[in-house]
C-alpha cells in the first residue's frame, strides 16, 4: 500500500485466511461430498477427504439433468434481470433523488415495502399475475365502466390477455420488481456533493444529461457490485421458475433441476437419498455464478475519479 | 354484435411454439423427486411411445406439497393440469372444493373398462367416497414395517420378529443381553406411530370415524392405547433400549439401522429398495408393524400418493387422461413400478400374476410383500378406513413437535398428547369454519 | 433531509413509471389480494371464502407460541446481522490493503452467496450433525454435548450461523465495492498528514462508509426476517420443538405446506408490520448518523 506495514501485513494475513477457511469449509464439505460414492455418502461419519467418484458422479448429474440447455436458459434470464434492474434501479432513484416533488418519500416506501413479502405469501395470486400479466388493468377498466363504455361505443369487447408462462419475460420481469438496488443507488446518489450539481446546471445540463455524463460513470464499482448479486440471485431462483415453467426442455432453470436431485425428507419414504448426485450438480450449478464474479472483479477496483473538485 | 377482439394488447408469443397436434395433449404434475421422479417421467414416455392418440406431458415439481401449492396456483389462475399427484394428507381441501372428477365417473364417462373390485379394499378404501365410488387413482402405495438385522437377531437367539409389541420388547431385552447396544432406532413419526399404529391396534385417531363422517370432528388420541404406546417408546428410550436417530440428531433411523449400530427401524416398504442400494453388510428382513397382545388386529392402510383428475379441462383432455391412468394400472405397468422402487401392487390381480411368477421369492424383491399382509389382515372397518381430515399437516406437525419435546423430558408424554390434541382441535374447528355446510362426498 | 435540484417534470414521471408500473403488476396486486385472505377463511381451491375480520389475528396474537416465534425471529435477525456485517467489513477493510493474493480472497469470500439456497443447508448439515458432522469430534471430547436436537440454543446457533454465512458474502461484495471507490488522493493526503493505517481506518474510511452501512444495516435485517425459511427447513425444521420456528418459517409452513391461506396470510401482516417498524425507526434513528458527504 503506501507504508510498509509489517506486523499489520501478517495480522491481515491471518485474518483473511482464517476468514477464508470459516467460510469455504462448507463449500469444501460439499465438494468432498461430490466425490463419494451411494454408500460412502450416507455413512457417518463426514468425510474431509475427497474420494474418488467425481467425475463419474458429475458424468451422472449431468445425464440425468440434462443440464446443458438449462444454463442457457439460465444465463438468458440472469442477464437480462442484470440489464434490467441496474437501469430501473438507476433511473428510478435518480427520480426520487434528484428531483424535487411531494411524496418522494411515500414512493421511496412503496418501493421498498416489496422486499417485505416473501414470494411464498403471495405465489398464488402473483402466479394469475403472471398467467395474464393485463389482470389488473382489465379488472380497473371493468370496475371502473371503461370497458362498457368501450363495448358499446364500438361493439368491441375488450379482453386482454398477456400469457407470461414458459417465457422469458415471465421470468425475468417479476425478479426485477425487487427494491435493493434503488436502495443501493439512492445511497450512494445521496452522497453526490452539491458542489457536482451545481455545476453540471451551471454548465447548462439538464437532468437526463447529468445522469448520463456525471453520475453513471461514478457509479461504476455500485453498478458492478449490484451487477454481480443480481446475477447470482437471479441464476439461483427456483421456487418462481418451478412454477412458471411447464416446459422444463425449453425453459428450465438450472437450480429448479438441481432440487430435483436433492432427496426430498418428507415424503413417506421411498426415495434414494443421492446425497452425491446432489453435491456434484451443486458443484457444476455454481461455477458460472463464480466464473462472473471473477469476471467483474475488475470492475472492483480503486477508480481513479476525483471527487473533490 | 359484439365481436371478441382476442387482444388489444400485446400477446407475447412465447407459447405459441407448440403446434395444435394431432396427438391430444393433457399435462401431468407429479411430486416425486430423484430417482422415483425419473420413474414417473419414464411411465410417461412408455405411454406416449405405447400408441399415437395422446400425449402425456409430465412435469415434476420438487415435492408433493409444492406439486399440489402449485397446482392451487394454477388451478385459480386456469392454467392446471389435467392431472395431480397429490399425497394423503393434501386432499381434504380438495374433496371438499369439489373440484375433482372422480375417476370411477371419468372412466365409465370416457369408456375405458377398469376392475374396481379387483384393487385391495385397504387402498381402495383410502380413495374413495363413502359409497365407494373412486375419487382418485391409487398408484404409488405403501404401507409400513419393520426393519430388523437378521444377523443380530439371530446372536440374540431370536427365531422369529415379533408381531406384538410385548414380543418386541423382550426382543430388545435380549439383544441388549446379547452385547447389541441399541434396539430400536426410533424416529417419531406420525404416520407410523400414530395413524398406522391406531389403524392396525383398532383404535380411533379422531372422532367421526376418523373424520369420514363429518367435520364436527375432534382427536382422540389422547385417550386411546396411542398413549401407552407412546409412554413405552418413552420408556425404552430412557432404558437404552431404543436411541433417538433423527438427521437433527445425528443420523437418520435408517442410516442407523444400515450401519448395523442398531437392530430395528420402523419405516414404509417403499425404503426397501433405498436399503438395498445401501447394501448393508448384514442380512436383514420386514416384518408387519406391531400391536399390543389382546387386541384384534386390522388392516393398516396406505400412505404414498394418488392421481387426482381435475375439473376444468376439455373432453378430449379427459379422454387422454383416462387412458393414461388406465395404462398405468395394467400389469406391466405396475411391476414396471414395482422393479424400480419399494412400492407394493396395488391390484389383486397383479399380485398374485407377480407371486405367481415367484417374483417375490428373488432378490431384491424378497418378502417385500409382508407389505400386502399388513394391507389386508382384515376387511376395512369404518375406523380402518382411512384418515380424512382437515388440516392435516398442522395436526401432524403438533403432534410432533409435542412429541419431541415430551421426549426430550421437557413434559410428560399425556401432557404433549393432551397439547397436541387441544391445538389440532383447533386446527379441526378452524377447518369446519372454513367449509361451513359441506361434507366429505 | 434531502436535497433535490431539478423541479418536477414530466422527465421525472417518466423515469419513475416503468418501476411503479412492474410492482404494481408484480407485487401490489398480487399481495393486496394475498392479504385480503388474512380477513377471511379462504378454500384453497376456491369456491368461496368466510368473512372473519381480524378473528384470524387474534388466533394467531393469542398463541403463546407465536410469540416464542417471535423472539426467536428477533434473536435470529440481530444475531445474524451483527455477525455477518461485522465479519464482511473486517475481511473488506482487510482485502482493501491490496496484499499480496488479495484478488483470491475477493473471488473467494464472494462463494457462499453463489451457493445455490438447496445446496446451503445441505452443506451445513455436513457441519453440524452431531453424529456426523464436523462438530461431532467435540462429542468426542465431551460426549453428548453438541446435539441439535435436544438443546434449543445450540439449533438457534446452528441457523444463525448458516444464515449470517450467505450474508457476509452479500455484505463483503458492498462493502469493498464502497471501500475500492475512496478516491487514492484521500486516503494518499491522509497517509501525508502522518496518519497510520489503523487512524486512516477509523477517521477516513469508516465514516466514508456509513451510507453502504446503512444499506446493509436494512438489507440485513430484512431478508433475516423474509428470507430465511430455506435454512431453517433444511437444518432443523423448526425443531426442537419450535425452538427455531421462525415467523416466516411459520407462514410457509402454515400457508405454503398446509394450505391455510388465511392464517399465513395474517401472519405475513403481522410480520411486514414488525419489518417496517424496524425498518423506520433504522432510518429515523441510525440514517441521521450516516455522513453522505
Amino acid at each position: 500500500m503506501i507504508e510498509r506495514t509489517p506486523i499489520l501485513n501478517i495480522a491481515t494475513h491471518a485474518i483473511l485466511v482464517f476468514g477464508l477457511i470459516l467460510i469455504l469449509v462448507p463449500i469444501w464439505l460439499a465438494f468432498v461430498g461430490a466425490t463419494l460414492t451411494l454408500q460412502e455418502v450416507n455413512s457417518a461419519p463426514v468425510e474431509f477427504w475427497p474420494g474418488d467418484q467425481l467425475v463419474v458422479n458429475l458424468r451422472e448429474a449431468w445425464a440425468q439433468s440434462d443440464f446443458g440447455p438449462k444454463f442457457v436458459n439460465t444465463l438468458i434470464v440472469a442477464t437480462g434481470v442484470v440489464v434490467g434492474k441496474i437501469t430501473l434501479a438507476c433511473i428510478t432513484a435518480f427520480a426520487l433523488v434528484f428531483f424535487n416533488f411531494r411524496g418522494r418519500m411515500l414512493i421511496f416506501w412503496m418501493i421498498f415495502i416489496t422486499l417485505m413479502l416473501p414470494l411464498e405469501v403471495r405465489i398464488v395470486p402473483t402466479y394469475a399475475v403472471a398467467a395474464n400479466a393485463l389482470t389488473p388493468f382489465q379488472t380497473i377498466m371493468d370496475v371502473t365502466g371503461i370497458s362498457w363504455l368501450i363495448t358499446a361505443l364500438s361493439g368491441i369487447e375488450v379482453a386482454l390477455e398477456w400469457n407470461l408462462l414458459n417465457s422469458y419475460t415471465g421470468l425475468i420481469l417479476p425478479l426485477v420488481a425487487t427494491a435493493t438496488g434503488t436502495f443501493l443507488y439512492r445511497q450512494f446518489f445521496l452522497t453526490i456533493p452539491d458542489e457536482l450539481v451545481e455545476a453540471a446546471r451551471m454548465d447548462g445540463a439538464g437532468p437526463l444529461r447529468f445522469l448520463w455524463d456525471v453520475l453513471i460513470p461514478l457509479s461504476k464499482t455500485n453498478i458492478a457490485a449490484l451487477a454481480t448479486i443480481m446475477f447470482v440471485y437471479a441464476w439461483n431462483q427456483y421456487l418462481w421458475p418451478l412454477l412458471v415453467i411447464t416446459d422444463r426442455a425449453n425453459y428450465g432453470m438450472v437450480v429448479v433441476q438441481l432440487s430435483d436431485l436433492v432427496p426430498d425428507q418428507l415424503t413417506t419414504g421411498g426415495g434414494t437419498p443421492t446425497w452425491h448426485l446432489a453435491m456434484a450438480a451443486t458443484l457444476v450449478v455454481m461455477l458460472p455464478p463464480i466464473l462472473i464474479v471473477i469476471l467483474m472483479q475488475r470492475w472492483f477496483v480503486r477508480g481513479l475519479i476525483n471527487t473533490d473538485k | 354484435m359484439t365481436q371478441k377482439l382476442a387482444t388489444v394488447a400485446l400477446v407475447l408469443a412465447a407459447t405459441a411454439g407448440s403446434a395444435s397436434a394431432e396427438k391430444t395433449k393433457f399435462e401431468y404434475w407429479y411430486g416425486l423427486t430423484g430417482d422415483l421422479g425419473a420413474v414417473v417421467a419414464e411411465t410417461c414416455n412408455r405411454f406416449n411411445a405405447s400408441q399415437d392418440q395422446y400425449e402425456a406431458v409430465c412435469v415434476g415439481q420438487d415435492g408433493y406439497e409444492k406439486a399440489v401449492q402449485n397446482t392451487i396456483a394454477a388451478f385459480r389462475a386456469g392454467k392446471h393440469p389435467t392431472i395431480l399427484q397429490a399425497f394423503d394428507a393434501g386432499t381434504a381441501d380438495l374433496m371438499l372444493s369439489g373440484e375433482f372428477y372422480p375417476v370411477s365417473k371419468l372412466m365409465a364417462d370416457t369408456g375405458v373398462n377398469i376392475d374396481w373390485a379387483d384393487y385391495f379394499p385397504g387402498i381402495a378404501n383410502y380413495y374413495s367416497s363413502k359409497s365407494g365410488e373412486f375419487f382418485s387413482m391409487p398408484w404409488n402405495s405403501s404401507t409400513p414395517v419393520y426393519y430388523f438385522n437378521k444377523d443380530q437377531f439371530a446372536k440374540a437367539g431370536i427365531t422369529e420378529a415379533p408381531i406384538t409389541w410385548e414380543g418386541l420388547e423382550a426382543a430388545f431385552v435380549k439383544l441388549k443381553d446379547s452385547g447389541q447396544a441399541c434396539g430400536l432406532a426410533y424416529a417419531p413419526s406420525s404416520w407410523i406411530d400414530l395413524e398406522q399404529f391406531s389403524m392396525a391396534n383398532n383404535v380411533p385417531v379422531a372422532s367421526n370415524n376418523n373424520g369420514y363422517d363429518g367435520l364436527d370432528t375432534k382427536l382422540l388420541f389422547n385417550t386411546t392405547l396411542h398413549v401407552k404406546h407412546m409412554e413405552n417408546i418413552q420408556r425404552w428410550l430412557t432404558d437404552g433400549y431404543a436411541l433417538l436417530r433423527t438427521q437433527a440428531a445425528g443420523k437418520t433411523s435408517r442410516d442407523s439401522f444400515v450401519e448395523g449400530e442398531c437392530s430395528v427401524f420402523f419405516s414404509s416398504i417403499a425404503d426397501h429398495n433405498t436399503i438395498n442400494k445401501l447394501k448393508p453388510s448384514f442380512a436383514w428382513d420386514v416384518q408387519i408393524i406391531p400391536t399390543y397382545e389382546g387386541v384384534e388386529r386390522k388392516n393398516t392402510v396406505v400412505g404414498g400418493a394418488s392421481l387426482w383428475v381435475l375439473s376444468g379441462k376439455t373432453d378430449a383432455e379427459y379422454k387422454a387422461a383416462a387412458s393414461y391412468l388406465a395404462f398405468l394400472a395394467t400389469k406391466p405397468e405396475q411391476q414396471f413400478l414395482l422393479e424400480n422402487s419399494g412400492y407394493i401392487p396395488v391390484t389383486k390381480s397383479t399380485y398374485e400374476a407377480l407371486k405367481a411368477e415367484g417374483f417375490y421369492a428373488k432378490a431384491p424383491y424378497i418378502n417385500r410383500d409382508i407389505a400386502m399382509k399388513s394391507l389386508t389382515w382384515s376387511e376395512p372397518t369404518p375406523l380402518t378406513r382411512g384418515i380424512r381430515l382437515g388440516g392435516m399437516i398442522q395436526i401432524r406437525a403438533e403432534w410432533q413437535a409435542e412429541v419431541e419435546a415430551a421426549l426430550a423430558g421437557q413434559k410428560t408424554m399425556k401432557e404433549a398428547l393432551d397439547t397436541a390434541v387441544a391445538r389440532g382441535d383447533e386446527q379441526l374447528a378452524r377447518f369446519a369454519q372454513t367449509y361451513a355446510g359441506k361434507s366429505f362426498p | 433531509m434531502r436535497r433535490a435540484y431539478f423541479k418536477f417534470s414530466w422527465i421525472a414521471a417518466a423515469l419513475l413509471a416503468p418501476q411503479l408500473l412492474i410492482i404494481f403488476v408484480f407485487f401490489y396486486w398480487p399481495s393486496a389480494q394475498a392479504l385480503y385472505w388474512a380477513f377471511t377463511l379462504e378454500q384453497p381451491w376456491g369456491g368461496g371464502n368466510t368473512w372473519v375480520g381480524f378473528e384470524n389475528f387474534r388466533k394467531v396474537l393469542s398463541d403463546p407460541y407465536y410469540w416464542s416465534s417471535v423472539r426467536v425471529s428477533v434473536v435470529y435477525a440481530l444475531a445474524t446481522t451483527v455477525l455477518a456485517m461485522s465479519m464482511a467489513l473486517t475481511l473488506a477493510i482487510f482485502v482493501d490493503r491490496q496484499l499480496a493474493g488479495y484478488k483470491a480472497y475477493r473471488v473467494a469470500i464472494i462463494w457462499p452467496y453463489a451457493v445455490a439456497a438447496p445446496a446451503v443447508g445441505l452443506a451445513f448439515q455436513f457441519v453440524f450433525n452431531p453424529g456426523a458432522g464436523i462438530f461431532s469430534y467435540i462429542n468426542t471430547i465431551a460426549p453428548g454435548w453438541w446435539d441439535l436436537s435436544k438443546y434449543p440454543w445450540q439449533a438457534v446457533t446452528a441457523i444463525v450461523v448458516a444464515g449470517a454465512w450467505k450474508q457476509v458474502a452479500y455484505s463483503f461484495v458492498f462493502f469493498l465495492a464502497a471501500l475500492q471507490s475512496i478516491p487514492r488522493s484521500l486516503t494518499e493526503a491522509a497517509a501525508m498528514d502522518g496518519a497510520r493505517p489503523l487512524r486512516r481506518m477509523i477517521d477516513l474510511q469508516l465514516p466514508l462508509l456509513t451510507p453502504t452501512f446503512f444499506f446493509l444495516l436494512v438489507i440485513n435485517i430484512t431478508d433475516s426476517f423474509t428470507d430465511s425459511f430455506g435454512i431453517v427447513d433444511t437444518l432443523t425444521g423448526g425443531g426442537p420443538f419450535r425452538a427455531t420456528d421462525l415467523m416466516v418459517y411459520k407462514i410457509y409452513a402454515d400457508g405454503f405446506r398446509g394450505f391455510d391461506y388465511s392464517g399465513a396470510a395474517a401472519q405475513s401482516i403481522i410480520l411486514m408490520l414488525l419489518v417496517m417498524a424496524l425498518t423506520f425507526v433504522q432510518f429515523r434513528y441510525v440514517e441521521r448518523r450516516v455522513h453522505y458527504t
